[in-house]
């Protein structure tokens, strides 16, 4: 606050209670004339109700008194007299800083065991599982569904399964989470032609046993090899691409025939947000190891 | 003390002069409160890597307005550990000189909207705004599916530039015209989403500044 507008402020706040107090303390000494039946002589109602006149109860002079002290200690105390800080020096930021660690505090057995421990043994920590769920709801089931069962729309995968795109190993899990992923899977418009792409559609319908035509199915085996480089030769994906394996009848996007065509045609880029930066280390350990736990439900069970 | 009674009377007797005294009292509490954070507020300078609105986000900005989408979120996380630990860190004015008007708001139907830039992919913004129940079952929030079909005029975007550059924001003559190139066949959806994923991102406080630098002096 500039030197002006705290003088500004100042000089209202001691003009707002300079005139309180003064009327405060010498309102009650006025003498007020009375005549001979005790009333001011003022009439109201046309004369029905004539002014009494009263000492201020004792109630409202202790409350007001009350007010006044306690006006000018929190002035003395806290923020407000201008630019003047208070005497016990407090700010919101200092406030919200104690609340952390407060909480850090009690959250302090939790983190030390969740530091020790691995991401896979987690799950057999009750506490932490509850945090993880926790953290869970309120950050990745926006995507990946309360019960982490994902959303073809978004091509977000089902995490509970034990099927993995990139890796379901503690390390890898919480690799995804810290720096995000990102689906490449490359449009085919422009590479193949249209009745090709169906073709190859047909054959990768027949891996999963889908309904398909297996004259087509014969047909795009061939073209194949164009996705072999990612999806592998025996079409079991690539966990280092994050290509997801095309035989084994889980899907990222659906697997009605228009889907699948859509995919090869126009290609995908499922997004998964980088969490760094916007939750903690401690707070992604505690989701990696929910995560994992989701799928190891032996381990959860001790 | 027999003299003092006649102002008390004065004022009794006169309903007019009670009125403007009165309100001079009333007044006293918000001169103090109100004006110097009304005339300092163009005093406020940008937080660091705070940059005025790109032709896209600045259309997309005022398709958030245009839709009331603040009377459900607010922009405005306080220094409370509820907020700061779900939101993360607190809003300061200096991230907020180039929202006019600000988006601060109050009313918060949805979550708060601060941080929310980088939080999901774009994909998943529209899926959401198109069909919020959709991704989130239990959303109460309303869908906006025409956006994705309404597109966006250069022209108008830039002349909104220009005003805004008489209002003392640093656009530079090739902001404006490339304006109408940035938002060709681009969709308000696109503009909507730009803006989103731009909250917060560029503009959080550095982690090692400390907390009383960045707030408003
Ligand atoms: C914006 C939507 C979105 C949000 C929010 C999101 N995810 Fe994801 N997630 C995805 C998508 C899409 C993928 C698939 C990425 C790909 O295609 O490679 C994914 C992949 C993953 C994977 C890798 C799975 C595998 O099979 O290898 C893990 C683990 C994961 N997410 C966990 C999380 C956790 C934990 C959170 C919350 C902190 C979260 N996700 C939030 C969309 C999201
Ligand atoms: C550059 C590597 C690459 C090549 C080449 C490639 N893919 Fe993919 N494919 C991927 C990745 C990565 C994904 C996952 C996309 C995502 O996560 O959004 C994917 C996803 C898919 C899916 C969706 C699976 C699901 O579960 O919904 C299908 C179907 C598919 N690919 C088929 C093909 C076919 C057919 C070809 C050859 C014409 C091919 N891919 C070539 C990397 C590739
Ligand atoms: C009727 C109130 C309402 C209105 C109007 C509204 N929203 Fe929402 N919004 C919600 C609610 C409730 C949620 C939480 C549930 C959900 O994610 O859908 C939400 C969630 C969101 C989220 C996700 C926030 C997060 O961190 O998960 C975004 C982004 C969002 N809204 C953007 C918008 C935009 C942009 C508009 C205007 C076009 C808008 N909202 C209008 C109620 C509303």
């Amino acid at each position: 606050m500039s030197p002006f507008w705290s003088a500004f402020v100042m000089a209202l706040i001691v003009l707002n209670l300079g005139i309180t107090l003064f009327l405060f303390l010498w309102a009650p000494r006025v003498h007020i004339p009375t005549l001979a039946d005790g009333t001011s002589g003022h009439v109201w109602a046309h004369g029905v109700l004539r002014e009494g006149i009263r000492p201020l109860p004792v109630w409202w002079l202790v409350l007001s008194a009350a007010m006044f002290v306690v006006g000018f200690a929190y002035l003395a105390l806290y923020p407000g007299f201008g630019a003047f800080k208070g005497l016990l020096g407090w700010t919101s930021h200092d406030q919200l800083a104690r609340a952390h660690a407060v909480n850090d505090a009690r959250l302090a057995p939790l983190t030390e065991r969740v530091r020790a421990t691995s991401i896979e043994s987690l799950a057999g920590d009750r506490q932490a599982m509850a945090a993880g769920e926790r953290l869970f709801v309120d950050n990745c089931a926006p995507c990946h569904g309360r019960d982490a069962r994902g959303n073809q729309r978004l091509g977000a995968p089902n995490l509970a399964n034990g099927i993995w795109l990139h890796g379901g190993d503690g390390a890898t899990i919480l690799a995804s989470i810290a720096d995000g992923r990102r689906g490449g899977m490359p449009s085919f418009a422009g590479a193949m032609p249209d009745d090709a792409i169906i073709d190859v559609v047909n054959y990768v319908e027949s891996l999963s046993g889908l309904p398909h035509d297996p004259l087509r199915a014969q047909i795009g085996k061939r073209s194949f090899s164009t996705c072999a480089a990612c999806h592998g030769a025996d079409a079991k994906g690539n966990k280092a691409l994050g290509a997801p394996d095309l035989t084994d009848a889980v899907w990222l996007y659906g697997r009605q025939h228009a889907t699948l065509v859509e995919t090869v045609r126009n290609g995908r880029s499922g997004v998964m947000p980088a969490w760094r930066g916007r939750l903690s280390d401690d707070e992604m350990k505690l989701l990696a190891g929910y995560v994992h736990g989701l799928s190891h439900p032996a381990v959860t069970q001790p | 003390m027999a003299r003092g009674y006649r102002y008390f009377e004065a004022i009794e007797k006169n309903a007019a002069l009670l009125g403007v005294l009165t309100l001079v009292m009333v007044s006293l509490g918000g001169l103090s409160e109100i004006t110097p954070l009304f005339v300092e507020a163009h005093t406020v300078a940008p937080a660091p890597g705070v940059e005025p609105y790109d032709a896209l986000r600045l259309a997309g900005k005022d398709i958030y307005v245009r839709e009331g989408c603040y009377l459900c979120h607010s922009q405005m996380i306080r220094a409370l550990r509820a907020e700061t630990q779900r939101y993360g860190q607190f809003s300061v004015a200096s991230e907020s000189v180039y929202d006019r008007p600000f988006q601060w708001g109050s009313k918060r139907t949805g979550p708060d909207l601060a941080r929310v830039g980088g939080k999901y992919s774009d994909a998943w913004h529209v899926q959401h705004l198109v069909d919020p129940r959709g991704v989130e079952p239990e959303s109460n929030m309303p869908g906006y599916p025409w956006l994705a079909a309404a597109s966006i005029d250069g022209a108008d975007i830039a002349a909104r530039m220009r005003a805004l550059r008489t209002l003392g924001d640093p656009y530079t003559d090739a902001d404006i015209d490339g304006a109408a190139k940035a938002v060709a066949g681009k969709t308000e959806m696109d503009a909507l989403v730009a803006y989103l994923q731009g909250l917060g991102v560029d503009n959080e406080p550095r982690p090692d500044a400390k907390a009383s630098e960045a707030a408003p002096k």
